[in-house]
């Protein structure tokens, strides 16, 4: 391709060669013709193809949000030395070069290799397309460029960002012995020791402690802890709604950092967890345990978007199936939803143990003048009724500020 | 060698070849036969009904050293918007100062070394407008100036081979001017943006070695093309190589032209076109 400039050394050093013979100028007629034979050697140089092969790897096969990727563009010469070449990695608008360049300018010698490192910050959980590198030669005196490029794609999974749950008890009040059963701090009849209490008529004889009987005289009997595991739904809203706010501060984004920080809270304890979304249509993932179906749930999270406005309505049917009585989680704002009371009501009504999570921005969104203060107002006190008449229904409804730590937020409503 | 200094010294190589170009232009197109100072002569008369510019000096020298001083002045002002325009400002009362001192016969007004001053700067207006081209990385200001040096000294007489070494002379500074000024206000870009590393460094210095041997070639090929014209001649019908219009700089002209057609055709004929292609292991 011929640059503006070479347009223009042509074109004057034709006007020059064809002006200068009227006024019998050897100067002017000189410096056309060598203007012409400028660009002709010019065509020659850096303008043959080029053979090359570019990479592209992670330093990390998991990248979380608020986390940092190191990328290497391997870029290997297969062909002729190139003395200008430009490389520019084509990145998505969501992630952010933190240090390092994914533009550059490098000179290629024939057979070489040049590794272009980057750090990406990526500050926003998602799906993302690395595109092809964009190549561009130019020749030295940038009359001619050419551009092309280079086959690699690459997707970078952006995991949501995974708060710490602690010393917070969310598990059933209904467990089930299923297999795999684990133990928690609770009375129960496994073989792991818990306490002793005194005998009560009715308590079996095998469970008393003789050694303690010996020494007090007294009937104690053995306490073991009680074995059992939770199937835990968590119900994520990811209507259009809940992406409303800046890109990053959104009740959508917060939500899946809350569900992510759940799920693994629940799997780490060995719970089987599912999810359920619902927007512009339910997705189910059902429950299941280990860290195959953690990254199986995160994965999903990542690729959660903003879009439809299906009611929590929706995502009754696939509750139909669930282990009865077992706690089901609803993050969502609630907001601009008709259906939400009669849904949570049915949920309830059908004994599952129900937890509501609405994630709150209303205060950043005002502050940030996305919400007109009468907007905030309004917003506001309906958030606050549909949470009262979430805990009319019986169930464990907070308003979170996600600003502040979910344990301790979920620590206080679950009390 | 750090990249901001051979960044530096591109522009004071072009700020050099800027200067010896001007030098070489009125080597070879005398002052006196300039059609821009002609009208300026011409001008001046009917506005002072004297004739003014003839009295005066006419040192090229003089006035590429006021161009180089105005030039220097206006880089180093521009720093400063405040003080650059209470300086400009102060220049063009200056000058309108002399206009009046001169029409209203004010003797307290040293007219007469004021506008030899002007003159001078006349001359060195290339050589003030390129280095604000060449070190603020201003591209019109480039152009203006090139086109000021191709423009300012043009005369009618023309000029024949007697002049050919500093014409020679013209043609490679003038060339080496464009291509630095350009070069520098493209690379230092990329400079800012790959922050001056050693990678770029190595395409910075490759550029100045292009340009050197590109430029060596292209003096190579410019000798070509004027030997086609001798060959064309051979081949050519004896009637119409020898007729007056083809001995003539036109025919020399459309030889030349004929020869980088004849190039083109060639490299058309020739390209393999361009493919980056990936290269599977």
């Amino acid at each position: 391709m011929w640059t503006r400039k070479a347009i223009i050394y042509v074109g004057l050093g034709v006007i020059l060669v064809l002006f200068a013979p009227f006024i019998n100028n050897l100067q002017l007629f000189l410096l056309g013709t060598t203007i012409l034979a400028f660009v002709a050697v010019h065509s020659l140089v850096n303008t043959r193809p080029i053979e090359v092969k570019i990479t592209r790897s992670f330093n990390d096969d998991q990248v979380f949000e608020n986390s940092s990727v190191s990328i290497d563009l391997v870029v290997q010469n297969k062909g002729r030395s190139v003395g200008f070449l430009e490389i520019y990695d084509n990145l998505p608008s969501e992630v952010e070069v933190q240090s390092g360049l994914n533009h550059s300018v490098i000179r290629l010698r024939k057979n070489e290799t040049v590794i272009n490192q980057y750090l990406l910050d990526c500050r926003l959980r998602g799906q993302f397309r690395l595109g092809n590198p964009r190549l561009r030669i130019y020749n030295p005196s940038f009359l001619f460029y050419y551009e092309s490029e280079i086959e690699s794609k690459s997707s970078l999974v952006v995991l949501p960002q995974i708060e710490e749950i602690e010393g917070v008890d969310l598990a059933t009040d209904f467990p089930k012995m299923y297999q795999g059963a684990m133990p928690i701090r609770r009375i129960g009849t496994s073989g792991e020791f818990y306490g002793i209490r005194e005998y009560f008529p009715g308590d079996d004889f095998k469970n008393i402690n003789w050694r303690v009987f010996g020494r007090t005289r007294k009937l104690m009997v053995n306490q073991f802890e009680r074995e059992d595991i939770s199937d835990i739904m968590i119900v994520l809203d990811a209507r259009e709604i809940t992406g409303t706010g800046t890109i990053l501060r959104n009740p959508l984004n917060y939500s899946c950092k809350a569900a992510a920080s759940l799920v693994n809270f629940f799997l780490r304890t060995r719970n089987r967890v599912g999810l359920i979304t619902y927007g512009e249509s339910v997705n189910v993932i059902s429950p299941d345990t280990g860290e195959r179906h953690l990254y199986k749930i995160l994965t999903a999270l990542a690729e959660v978007k903003a879009k439809g406005s299906l009611g929590l309505h929706t995502i009754l049917g696939d509750l139909r199936n669930f282990t009865p009585r077992s706690p089901v989680m609803v993050i969502s704002t609630l907001e601009n939803d008709k259906t939400s009371a009669t849904a949570l009501r049915e949920i309830t009504a059908r004994g599952f143990k129900l937890t509501v999570i609405a994630p709150d921005t209303l205060d950043y969104d005002r502050d940030s003048r996305i919400i007109s203060p009468t907007v905030y107002f309004t917003a506001s006190a309906s958030l606050d009724n549909k949470i009262t008449e979430a805990r009319s229904l019986g169930a464990r409804a907070m308003r979170w500020n996600p600003d502040s730590v979910l344990s301790t937020s979920l620590a206080e409503v679950i009390r | 060698m750090r990249t901001s200094n051979t960044l530096a010294i591109m522009q004071s190589v072009a700020t050099l070849s800027l200067m010896l170009s001007l030098s070489f232009a009125y080597l070879i197109n005398p002052l006196e036969e300039s059609l821009f100072f002609n009208a300026l002569d011409s001008f001046s008369n009917s506005l002072y009904n004297s004739n003014v510019i003839n009295e005066l000096n006419t040192s090229i020298i003089a006035g590429i050293l006021i161009g180089l001083f105005l030039g220097t002045t206006n880089i180093l002002l521009s720093s400063s918007k405040k003080v650059y325009d209470y300086v400009f400002i102060a220049i063009i009362s200056f000058f309108i100062l002399i206009f009046f001192g001169y029409v209203f016969g004010a003797d307290w007004i040293p007219y007469e070394p004021l506008q030899q001053l002007l003159f001078w700067v006349f001359i060195g207006l290339p050589v003030s407008t390129g280095m604000v081209g060449i070190w603020q990385d201003k591209i019109g200001n480039q152009v203006i100036s090139a086109f000021l040096i191709l423009a300012m000294p043009l005369g009618l007489s023309g000029n024949t081979n007697d002049h050919i070494y500093p014409i020679l002379g013209f043609v490679f500074s003038y060339m080496l001017f464009l291509e630095l000024s350009y070069g520098h206000a493209r690379y230092s870009r990329l400079a800012r943006v790959m922050a001056y590393s050693k990678e770029y460094e190595a395409v910075l210095v490759w550029f100045l070695t292009m340009l050197m041997v590109t430029l060596a070639f292209t003096m190579i090929l410019t000798s070509l093309a004027f030997l086609f014209h001798d060959m064309l001649g051979s081949l050519l019908p004896y009637s119409f190589s020898n007729s007056i219009e083809y001995n003539t700089i036109y025919g020399q002209a459309l030889s030349v032209l004929v020869f980088f057609m004849l190039w083109s055709v060639i490299q058309i004929l020739f390209s393999r076109g361009y493919l980056a292609r990936q290269v599977e292991d």
